[in-house]
């Protein structure tokens, strides 16, 4: 049946609005991150006795308070991942794939992806609401009549602090789910001892490995810091605007996790095995 | 008068940054080292948004600025590294920091510019905290203060830095008679050279919708009327003014 012209020019017309509002989106977030970058560079040894707290501030509240709960998913991941596959494995004999099961399962894709969204759930929200209410009751101007830089206070302290909470966390998981999956082949007594499970999983493990994670979880956390400090900076907020800024940070997030994700899925086939 | 200006401005013109009104033009205008100006004008008359311009919050729209002698031009990128030197205070409440405490709010530039410790920028501004009978307050977190207080800490926050110009946007705005008292008694002595600035003259520009509290002495005055900024003089020449123009501003609300 031929689709009527009218609609097709609808279809079409909402599709290219989408496509452009998508890539402003892009342009905007990629300006806001090369500001971000300049000043992270040029105000590196600036105020650090004020911005230093700051971080640490971030760290512990996008991170260490995360850590129970971080363990808790690390724990399950590591009974569900490692625990079930290996009691599968080891009833066809095949427990030496274990260790290539952890590091492109675990390693490389779900610790990176669940610390960030862990993070992303924990302060997106606080973040956008914090930054929203600052801009709109003026302190971006306040700071700027004190000759300091608002991106240097209000951002780059968030976007280090965050980014040091997704790689702390994503080590952290991956260091429970390690354990509770070698306390799984130990409970129920699974043909394997320590030593293999161990090793298998370092012989699995590329050198490269350690860089690319410390890369991608650092990027998660870059860009869902950015992204949040974006939606709470780049206009005053009302507070019936806060729900819609809080779902676009999480819904922009995903999408650029994703596109990470892909970039580094497409780094790790073109490496040797 | 006007030896060494802080200030000069030449066919400036200001606009809203929302929506690029010009809300003032061609003003020109000398502000000299030590002088206290007065510039009265009604609400959305642009006062406001013209000491933001000054202090380099808000592009001109047009003409020429000079700044402790460097000249800004409304294309021109102005650079921040003039801004300590000038403190400005925002009306109804200053625009504290609410997460923070009120000393914290006034050792913030301390410790930002001068990348001290925060126990050495609270020690540094015990003396602004006595001279602005703020030491009770000191602890208290800047969102639970009233605004009247609030304004006095902004102000406290302001002279941190020992600015050569401040600049005040509708101070007594919404005070009551003991503040309003406590702030015209506190200006002259800031003027003159206050201890808590080792005694150095300040340049001072207020704002007000409500002269009569300012009509004293000292001050030169200027209203903003039709887009225009309009240069009055001392309180002599004030008061010699036609009382028919300046009516908005000397009647009681």
């Amino acid at each position: 049946m031929p689709i009527p012209t009218e609609r097709f020019q609808r279809l079409t017309e909402s599709l290219g609005l989408r496509v452009l509002l998508f890539l402003d989106t892009t342009r905007r977030l990629g300006a806001f991150t090369l500001i971000t970058l300049g000043v992270v560079v040029t105000k590196a040894g600036t105020a650090r006795q004020v911005i230093g707290p700051l971080i640490r501030a971030q760290v512990i509240g996008a991170g260490v308070r995360l850590l129970p709960i971080v363990g808790f998913i690390g724990i399950a991941l590591g009974l569900v991942i490692i625990g079930q596959t290996l009691r599968l494995l080891s009833q066809v004999g095949q427990t030496q794939l274990i260790g290539s099961l952890f590091v492109t399962v675990l390693f490389r894709e779900l610790a990176p992806l669940t610390a960030a969204l862990v993070v992303l759930a924990r302060v997106g929200t606080p973040t956008v609401v914090e930054l929203g209410t600052s801009r709109a009751l003026g302190d971006v101007e306040a700071l700027e009549a004190l000759g300091i830089d608002p991106i240097h206070y209000l951002v780059v302290p968030r976007v280090l602090g965050i980014t040091l909470a997704v790689f702390s966390l994503s080590v952290y998981l991956l260091l429970f789910a390690v354990g509770s999956g070698w306390l799984f082949s130990f409970v129920a007594n699974l043909a394997i001892t320590g030593e293999d499970y161990v090793g298998q999983i370092a012989s699995a493990l590329r050198w490269q490995d350690f860089p690319l994670l410390a890369l991608k979880t650092l990027s998660f956390g870059a860009v869902g810091a950015l992204v949040a400090c974006y939606q709470g900076l780049s206009r005053p907020l009302r507070l019936e605007e806060v729900p819609d800024a809080a779902t676009r940070t999480v819904a922009h997030s995903v999408i650029a996790f994703l596109f990470l994700d892909a970039a580094f899925l497409v780094v790790n086939l073109l490496l040797p095995a | 008068m006007n030896a060494s200006p802080v200030l000069e401005l030449s066919q400036v013109s200001v606009r809203r940054a929302e929506n690029d009104e010009v809300v003032l033009e061609d003003i020109n205008w000398c502000v000299g080292t030590g002088e206290w100006w007065v510039l009265a004008g009604g609400h959305g008359s642009g006062k406001s948004l013209l000491l933001q311009s000054l202090a380099g919050l808000i592009p001109l729209a047009a003409g020429i600025l000079t700044v402790f002698g460097k000249p800004f031009t409304a294309e021109g990128r102005r650079a921040s590294g003039w801004r300590p030197q000038i403190g400005l205070v925002f009306e109804a409440g200053g625009r504290l920091l609410r997460e923070l405490s009120v000393a914290d709010n006034i050792a913030l530039p301390l410790g930002y510019h001068r990348n001290c410790s925060p126990t050495q920028a609270l020690q540094e501004i015990l003396p602004l905290l006595q001279a602005l009978e703020l030491e009770r307050l000191a602890e208290a977190p800047a969102g639970r203060i009233g605004r009247a207080w609030a304004q006095r800490a902004a102000l406290a926050r302001a002279l941190a830095l020992g600015p050569e110009l401040l600049m005040l946007d509708n101070p007594l705005a919404g005070m009551d008679r003991y503040h309003v008292r406590w702030w015209r008694q506190f200006l002259p002595q800031l003027v003159a050279g206050h201890p808590v600035l080792g005694g150095r003259p300040l340049t001072l520009v207020v704002t007000t919708d409500d002269l009569r509290p300012w009509i004293a002495p000292g001050p030169q005055f200027a209203v903003v009327q039709n887009r225009h900024l309009k240069i009055l003089g001392d309180q002599a020449q004030l008061e010699a003014h036609p009382v028919v123009d300046l009516g908005d501003w000397l009647q009681p609300g």
